[in-house]
């Protein structure tokens, strides 16, 4: 359902979500913004020219969180994680999609992670569009969009003095009761708002034909090439909202056991006890970062595993960019060596 | 798996019930562990299959990644062995018996016994990684499943005849008419009855039958890298030929993203994999 929601009455209602909800929403911290519960004083900050700097998995797979908890007699206790009914308000589509990609690497049938499941399960999101397109943003190439609604409860449109706010789901609905639906002529200007910011996407990289090219030079001396200047410090997957890989460490003084985001950018990451390691050089570790990206997210789950949202570009301390990495992957000849 | 509430992140409480050194120079331990509850143990042994393998854990030191080194049929108990590499392995080498200790699993997918039935088996193993093919052999060889094998033929290799695991078994295993044995170690020693020389060799030497057989090959990187192609020379087909992977892990679960290869997690996927499915993935190991 579409409704119209008036800016001037947007701090009065996320305010009222407080009684009930956790509310999440992008604050200036320093010279970025974040993602920070709402205070009554809270600012919301959307109008940068870019997404908030550290993606909105951090509320669903916190930098650090307890798995498990020892005992004083050796033995081990489930953590018990306190989550409150909560909303993320303004998350970008490219965000929302990349929470959606990580359910299905977190909620299988094999193994479901419990912490991950429980606060997507009390979590409802409502996304912000993006009307004007973002500094290093290419969401279209791979698929996605400024306005896509994958892993989203609420999707609003900036419409000048009003939202026009698409409700999703049920959840998205409860929130956003009361408001008056929108006629067809606000819908229409809507998707016309929505269609502009997509036309004004650039194509950053071709992706047809990309995987198997990124597959069969997987020996090739690309990646020597796009991975020289790289420091390998891991900024690009720290702030990748779809990079979820993990390291488990026991904190004796607190008695606790913990994952911390990890990369698979470090040395150690793949290092074996043997002193054997897989991935020896910022090479191989390159082509891992995009290889998971762009050939095993499409084996596993048919999606491309990476929203465009751009941070890594941004973020890089030496200005290495992943639409010219694949730009020039796209220039690779197709040659077959699988070698045993 | 099963699993202390509802968390798969949780170990199951255990306790050693014996720790021996399984290699004359003590770089190898063996632990067997029994289960604190009856639950756990029924959990357990409904989902376990030879090749798989287990987290331990020592609170506060961290878990460790070990094949499960025993057959259901010998008892109430998991049997492993771990050489003694980190601060883990080295915790796991000072228990004692009746001291406590965490374990996650079975996980991965071990050995397809099933597709197995009916055929030939040739077990080539290296070094500790005979671990699981020493639950394998067990298993097999044990009177109620040892009809539905045909042939089986033993290959274990290892540097020295003080690194040999499991010696009083594989000791009796050469009375066995029906197994054949061939053991190996690295450089001559005296009193050395058996082979000398490395892994690929004495099998290229053994030449096992490919006829209605498959080939399980366990050991150190470098061992498996030269034994796959000496089997695919002998007539085994890339299907029939099977190994069991490692890669650095921590969940064990296919969660923390560590022992990728390719689009597979070696913990969740494997650890056991044919020659003809690794041939389709990246050589990235």
């Amino acid at each position: 359902m579409n409704l119209i929601l008036e800016k001037q009455a947007l701090p009065g209602l996320l305010q009222g979500w407080r009684e009930q909800y956790d509310v999440f929403l992008p604050q200036k911290l320093e010279r970025f913004s974040h993602f920070l519960p709402l205070t009554p004083d809270s600012v919301l900050v959307t109008d940068e020219p870019h997404n908030t700097r550290i993606p909105p998995k951090a509320l669903f797979l916190p930098m650090t969180e307890t798995l498990v908890k020892f005992t004083r007699f050796g033995g081990y206790q489930d953590a018990q994680q306190n989550i409150h009914p909560r909303i993320i308000f303004a998350i970008r589509p490219c965000d929302a999609q990349a929470v959606q990609l990580l359910d299905t690497s977190f909620i299988q049938e094999s193994y479901t992670d419990p912490l991950w499941l429980e606060k997507r399960e009390k979590t409802i999101t409502v996304g912000l569009g993006c009307h004007e397109p973002c500094h290093n943003g290419f969401c279209t190439t791979v698929g996605y969009g400024p306005f896509n609604k994958v892993g989203l409860d609420a999707l609003l449109t900036d419409l000048g003095e009003v939202f026009l706010v698409e409700t999703l789901t049920e959840k998205g609905y409860s929130l956003f009761l009361g408001l008056r639906e929108a006629q067809q002529q606000m819908t229409e200007v809507a998707q016309r708002v929505q269609q502009q910011a997509y036309d004004k996407m650039p194509v950053a990289f071709e992706t047809e034909g990309l995987k198997a090219k990124l597959e069969q030079n997987f020996n090739s001396s690309y990646w020597q090439e796009v991975s020289q200047s790289c420091l390998g410090c891991g900024v690009c997957t720290f702030l990748c909202p779809t990079c979820f890989c993990f390291d488990i460490a026991d904190e004796t003084q607190r008695r606790e056991r913990v994952r911390n985001w990890d990369t698979c950018m470090f040395r150690t990451y793949s290092l074996e006890a043997s002193g054997h390691n897989p991935r020896p050089s910022k090479v191989e570790r390159t082509r891992q970062r995009l290889s998971h990206k762009f050939v095993y997210w499409l084996d596993q789950i048919n999606q491309i595993g990476c929203t465009g949202c751009g941070r890594c570009v941004r973020y890089c301390p030496v200005g290495l960019d992943i639409r010219a990495m694949l730009r020039q992957a796209q220039t690779l000849p197709f040659e077959v060596n699988h070698a045993l | 798996m099963p699993s202390n509430g509802n968390s798969p992140y949780v170990p199951i409480p255990m306790h050693v019930l014996h720790a021996y050194y399984e290699s004359t120079d003590h770089s190898l331990k063996t632990l067997e562990l029994s289960f604190d509850h009856a639950e756990d143990s029924r959990a357990f042994f409904d989902a376990f299959n030879p090749g798989q393998f287990c987290l331990l854990s020592v609170a506060g030191m961290g878990e460790s990644a070990l094949g499960v080194a025993s057959a259901a049929w010998e008892g109430d108990f998991v049997r492993f062995t771990a050489q003694k590499m980190g601060s883990v392995t080295s915790a796991l080498h000072s228990l004692k018996a009746g001291d406590a200790i965490g374990m996650r699993g079975p996980l991965g997918n071990g050995f397809p016994l099933e597709d197995w039935k009916g055929k030939s088996l040739v077990i080539i193993g290296g070094g500790c990684a005979f671990s699981t093919l020493y639950a394998l052999t067990k298993h097999v060889h044990h009177p109620t499943n040892r009809d539905d094998y045909g042939k089986l033929t033993l290959v274990y290799g290892t540097r020295t005849s003080g690194l040999c695991m499991y010696k009083h078994d594989i000791a009796a295993w050469h009375e066995n008419e029906d197994m054949e044995i061939h053991q190996a170690i690295d450089v001559p020693e005296e009193n050395w009855l058996h082979h000398v020389g490395y892994v690929p060799d004495v099998v290229r030497q053994v030449a096992p039958s490919p006829d209605n057989a498959v080939a399980v090959v366990c050991g150190p990187p470098i061992m498996t890298k030269f034994t796959l192609p000496v089997l695919v020379e002998l007539g085994f087909a890339p299907e029939d030929i099977f190994t069991s992977l490692e890669k650095r892990m921590k969940c064990g679960i296919g969660k923390c993203g560590r022992c990728n290869l390719g689009p597979k997690y070696i913990c969740k996927d494997g650890p056991v994999f044919s020659l003809a499915e690794l041939n389709a993935l990246p050589a990235d190991l």
